[in-house]
């Protein structure tokens, strides 16, 4: 008897809610839906089963045997994307850094380099490789409602890739989703930050250019003017210029210049840098790059480095600009880089005064795309729907602001096919409020990850 | 028919150039400067192109205060781009060109501060300085508040030989490339120097002078050898002889006759004109500085009192910057320092008036001390830019120059005055009514 209720015990912890949940659909009726993707629904109902949004509308009809969730009149909308987190305690690091034996480096915790950090090239190294699973912040923040996490690696110059996590995740392996899903790039202003960016970016761009040469069979002489022909529409003039010396100066002095080479058709292979490997499928669009800077004064001093030499790009501006400037006064060279601008929540002030300044309805004016950062920790995110309250008070479309911390960050993650609004076929990630979610009086009654209801935090 | 001639005669008397323009005259009695540096470098005006000017702009009708001592009442000026292309009246402009009207202002150069701190200037050591500049550093609007268009910014030096990382920066307000002039145009060094110092430092000048005789021999024999490199350490030392860079000397000590008198040495030494960083004496010995061509940066109302143990001892005096001036000195006038000064700093976190903010008063102690309007107005545009070996670019009105400049409402050393428009590299950059800081102040 005991023997088996115990069974019984274990099955139950054992069996994934989720078997459960995909087998009985939910719908969840009476609520206002922010689909973000069109007009709002008044009264409608969304219905989940297995993991997706099966149906979503005013006239929807509830599928036999689902569970009904009665939403009393309040509102749905998408779960939240987190494009930009970090891990203030990292935990283990497996990635060696430059200059520390790997083995032989201590055994704990190493410390994650700050801002002053060497500028490095490690585009190749994968911040995930030193993920830290058993922490609470990621159930912290699934529990308010962030359903996906971009994670970033942190350093100067390309300190590694960065990673998309589910927050529901308690493994290394299962937070993982994508390992490599963004570049980070994290400019500075000074020399050394400047000369590695533009240095690695030209060795990438004459990798690039031997990976488009043809092979070694046909005569090299023949690239240069088919290059530039050769590259996809998408690519920037720029990289194209100094590929079309190369072919000619690299390959082929390399056979005159060593007569002992074993054979004229194989050509001595130069050793591949992985991180400038991983630079020229950024120069090639197969990437996208997370471009971290902390003010408009980072931003020129990148463009400064880099001239214009263009890839997918998404702005992270880590800071509200301070005394470096906000990017609403760079608006030109921000569009000119035709890329997304992930911004602080916080409304800074303008020099000397007490101006509040809103540098994300000035960016939005001026049709570029925002989203806004959730905060690395629960006490962060806990004032998100505050501070977002508070732009659009000051004039930011509440649609935008909304946006901004759901499909705007999936696209910035290349996500938006599977998350960021409430569309037939996308991920069951959503949240159920009491009422407008920027209300300050409303508050967020449930919400549902992959279609499953996240079990409510007590302290929220 | 009459009164038409008149008028247009009183007209001219009117706007022709001003020119009891007190030059600067050697005084009678004293042995002329030999000075080698003396003189200001012309600006390029060879290197202005009219055909590939994009904006022109002429400001109109304003007192022109050109920054070399003389004025142009109600003068014109024609600034193409970033370059000031003509000076005078009744000049052209050029087709879809802009006017400015100035009447009843006062125009004068942008101010350039010998020494400053903050304003955009790389904090730390960033490798070159033009890759750590921020632009957009809100103190650099207060700064053209003041009328400060550009600035020295020493970074380190004064040891005992020539050495030291600066810049000269622009307050171009967000504009990277703009913000700056040249680096390294400035080295440091100090007196006084022991005898092991003083050693290493002729044993330098002798490499130095062996490598250009080399240099100058093996241009002369024209083969494809390459050229003699300068001796290791020596490369510093060679920027000063030859006049790339000027040789700032400060005195770890009291600045007094012997440490001036020592710090004329080096300049003789070198064959140079230095600059003498504060000297507070200097203008006991005026003559003596005069003939080695150097310069000094004086602060007009530092006071300090003579040492009583000492016969030479003649402590501080309001006149310094009229006797300097006078005897062939070219003096750039900084803020003071002491107990309660900010230094060269600009901010609302000092006493105002012991910092940056206020340049034009500083300068107006040098009138109090006696010195012409005019001559003080040097003190702060093109003997402060000679100081910091950038007055081919900027310092004064003149055609070829940067179009550094401010529209002020009186007369640039006037308390009262404040600066309406400042403009850098021919952008606005500054406007009084739209920035927070004077535009409560009508007048």
């Amino acid at each position: 008897m005991n023997r088996t209720s115990l069974l019984a015990a274990t099955a139950l912890a054992a069996l994934p809610l989720a078997a459960a949940a995909q087998e009985r659909p939910v719908a969840i009726q009476n609520v206002r839906i922010l689909t973000l993707e069109g007009a709002p629904i008044e009264r409608g109902t969304v219905v989940l089963r297995g993991g997706k949004i099966e149906a979503v509308g005013r006239e929807v009809t509830v599928p036999a045997g689902a569970r009904i969730e009665d939403g009393k009149g309040g509102t749905v909308m998408p779960g939240l994307v987190s494009a930009w987190f970090r891990i203030e305690q990292a935990g283990p690091r497996t990635q060696e850094l430059p200059g520390r034996g790997g083995r032989r480096g201590p055994r704990g915790p190493m410390p994650t380099p700050g801002p002053s950090a060497t500028p490095v090239n490690l585009a190749a190294s994968k911040a995930a490789a030193s993920l830290y699973a058993n922490q609470e912040v990621f159930a912290d923040l699934l529990g308010l409602g962030v359903t996906t996490l971009g994670y970033a690696p942190s350093g100067q110059g390309f300190p590694g890739r960065g990673a998309v996590l589910n927050p529901a995740g308690r493994t290394a392996a299962a937070l993982t989703v994508d390992d490599a899903a963004f570049v980070l790039v994290a400019p500075a202003a000074n020399t050394r930050a400047k000369e590695l960016l533009k240095g690695e970016l030209d060795k990438a761009a004459k990798v690039l250019a031997a990976r488009k040469a043809p092979p070694p069979a046909s005569q090299p002489a023949t690239a240069p003017g088919s290059q530039p022909a050769g590259a996809p529409a998408s690519q920037p003039a720029a990289p194209a210029a100094p590929p079309a010396q190369a072919p000619q100066g690299r390959p082929g002095p390399a056979p005159a210049g060593t007569p002992g080479a074993p054979q004229g058709g194989s050509q001595p292979q130069p050793q591949k840098d992985p991180n400038v490997e991983v630079l020229a499928d950024l120069l090639d669009g197969k990437a996208r790059a997370f471009l971290e800077v902390g003010s408009a004064n980072d931003l020129i001093h990148y463009l400064d480095a880099v001239g214009s030499v263009r890839f997918p790009t998404v702005v992270i501006a880590a800071r509200g600009g301070g005394s470096e400037g906000r990017l609403d006064e760079v608006l030109d060279q921000v569009k000119e880089l035709k890329a997304p601008v992930l911004l602080p929540t916080a409304l800074p002030t303008a020099p000397f005064t007490r101006d509040l300044v809103n540098q994300a309805r000035r960016l939005h004016d001026a049709g570029i795309e925002v989203g806004f950062h959730l905060g690395n920790s629960k006490e962060g995110v806990r004032q998100l729907f505050f501070r977002l309250m508070e732009l659009v008070r000051c004039g930011l479309p509440a649609e935008a602001a909304l946006r901004g911390v759901t499909l705007a960050p999936a696209k910035m993650l290349g996500l938006d096919r599977s998350l960021g609004s409430l569309k037939v076929g996308k991920d069951a990630d959503l949240l159920l409020f009491s009422g407008d979610p920027l209300d300050p009086a409303s508050r967020l009654v449930k919400v549902w990850h992959k279609g499953q209801e996240v079990k409510k935090d007590p302290t929220r | 028919m009459h009164a038409r001639i008149l008028l247009s005669l009183l007209v001219l008397g009117g706007i022709a150039l001003d020119l009891p323009a007190q030059r600067r005259r050697p005084p009678t009695g004293r042995p002329a400067p030999a000075a080698p540096d003396n003189q200001p470098a012309p600006p390029p005006a060879a290197s202005l192109d009219r055909s590939k000017v994009k904006a022109w702009t002429l400001y109109k009708g304003a007192d022109l205060h050109l920054g070399t001592g003389e004025v142009l009442r109600r003068g014109e000026l024609l600034v193409g781009d970033d370059k000031i292309f003509a000076i005078g009246t009744g000049l052209d402009l050029p087709e879809g060109g802009k006017v400015i009207e100035c009447a009843g202002r006062v125009i004068s150069p942008g101010f350039v501060a010998v020494r400053a701190l903050g304003l955009g200037q790389p904090s730390g050591n960033p490798g070159k300085a033009a890759d750590g500049v921020n632009p957009f550093d809100p103190t650099i609007k207060m700064a053209l508040a003041a009328g400060i268009t550009s600035y020295g910014a020493i970074f380190e030096g004064g040891t005992a030989s020539p050495d030291g990382r600066s810049a000269v920066l622009k307050l171009a307000f967000g504009d990277l490339k703009g913000m700056v002039l040249q680096e390294d145009s400035v080295l440091q060094m100090r007196v006084p120097l022991n005898p092991q110092q003083w050693q290493t430092l002729r044993d330098q000048v002798k490499k130095v002078q062996d490598h250009k005789k080399a240099v100058a021999e093996h241009a002369a024999k024209k083969d494809n050898t390459p050229a003699p490199k300068p001796p290791a350490g020596t490369e510093k030392l060679l920027r000063v002889i030859d006049r790339e860079a000027r040789l700032w000397i400060g005195a770890a000590g009291a600045y007094d006759n012997d440490a001036i008198r020592e710090a004329l040495e080096v300049a003789r030494l070198l064959d140079v004109g230095v600059v003498l960083v504060e000297p507070l004496t200097a203008w006991s010995i005026p003559d003596e500085v005069a003939a080695t061509g150097s310069m000094a940066i004086v602060n007009p109302r530092q006071v300090a009192d003579p040492d009583p143990g000492r016969k030479d001892s003649t402590g501080s005096n309001l006149a310094q910057c009229r006797i300097l001036s006078e005897t062939g000195v070219a003096v750039a006038v900084t803020t003071p320092r002491g107990g309660f000064a900010g230094g060269p700093s600009i901010g609302t976190g000092g006493i105002m008036g012991q910092d940056l903010n206020t340049p034009h008063i500083d300068a107006a102690f040098a009138v109090r001390g006696g010195m012409d309007n005019r001559e003080a107005l040097r003190t702060l545009t093109l003997d402060a830019a000679r100081i910091l070996g950038a007055e081919s670019r900027i310092g004064s009105l003149e055609v070829g120059k940067d179009a550094d400049l401010l529209i002020l409402d009186g007369d640039p050393l006037h308390y009262r005055t404040f600066v309406q428009i400042a403009v850098v590299n021919g952008k606005v950059v500054y406007e009084k009514d739209k920035e927070p800081f004077y535009s409560h102040i009508g007048r």
